[in-house]
């Protein structure tokens, strides 16, 4: 090379440079199943909830909160993809706010409904507030990812507008 | 066009294309790297040895059970080398009035 390349071949290294940094962002997001498998584990615990039997909820508490902590473990530590972006650079501050205030809406969404729900004699709140919560959490996990890849692209290392 | 900046090492198409990806990344898989790169296990391995010896990359072996797992990360070296390559390009880019930008 000798130091020495035409515009064009420049061009074109910056082209592939960008296609395969998208590729990777791509590979990391997380996969559309795990707000289906998150969003089933909060209403069966919902239901168990509802269900005010100790063996029900005894039986399903404690698998549905690992299947849920270990996905989300998995996801957020790149154990299931294989591939862990450079969440500091790439996502920054506002990935950051983004992803937490998405939690805490979800949260706060599924405990308001099911508190106001309880307050107003409403048979099955907890599994009617998780329902909701559910999908809520199936609905918004996709824009949320969309959201973090379009500024996962826009950090992407060397090639920030 | 002579460019200061340029690296001579991660410019050729394959290692520019590891490089790149794991610019975006913490660490990634051998087998991720080879699939989106579409590399054999061997001229992936050839290629991370390369980069490698440069310091530019850092290989980690690992057991996960009884499977043997290979992932590599960039250094703050070759993260730095990178940085300044597409700099040049960028440079070279500029100067023939040309501009790319991300999509």
């Amino acid at each position: 090379m000798n130091g020495s390349l035409r515009p064009e071949d420049a061009t074109s290294a910056l082209t592939e440079i960008g296609r395969h940094q998208e590729k990777i962002i791509d590979a990391a997001l997380v996969p559309a199943w795990y707000w289906w498998v998150v969003a089933a584990g909060m209403v069966a615990i919902g239901a168990a909830v509802d269900s005010r039997s100790r063996d029900v909820l005894a039986a399903v508490l404690p698998v549905a909160i690992v299947v849920i902590a270990v996905l989300t473990a998995a996801m957020i530590f790149g154990a299931y993809r294989h591939v862990q972006v450079r969440s500091s650079e790439l996502l920054g501050g506002r990935g950051a706010v983004a992803i937490v205030g998405f939690v805490w809406l979800i949260v706060g969404l599924t405990l308001g409904i099911a508190f106001g729900l309880r307050a107003a004699g409403a048979p099955a709140p907890a599994t009617i507030a998780t329902a909701v919560g559910g999908a809520a959490f199936v609905t918004g996990g996709p824009y949320l990812m969309r959201m973090l890849r379009r500024m996962m692209l826009g950090n992407r290392a060397g090639l920030a507008r | 066009m002579t460019q200061p900046g340029l690296d001579e090492l991660i410019h050729p198409p394959t290692r520019l294309a590891i490089v790149s990806l794991l610019a975006a990344v913490e660490w990634a898989d051998f087998k991720v790297i080879r699939d989106q790169v579409g590399l054999s296990d061997s001229a992936l391995s050839k290629q991370l040895s390369t980069l490698e010896r440069a310091g530019y990359v850092q290989i980690r072996k690992a057991f996960v059970g009884k499977r043997p797992r290979t992932s590599a990360r960039l250094t703050a070296v070759g993260r730095a080398a990178f940085r300044q390559h597409v700099a040049a390009l960028q440079k070279i880019v500029g100067q023939s009035g040309v501009t790319v930008l991300p999509r």
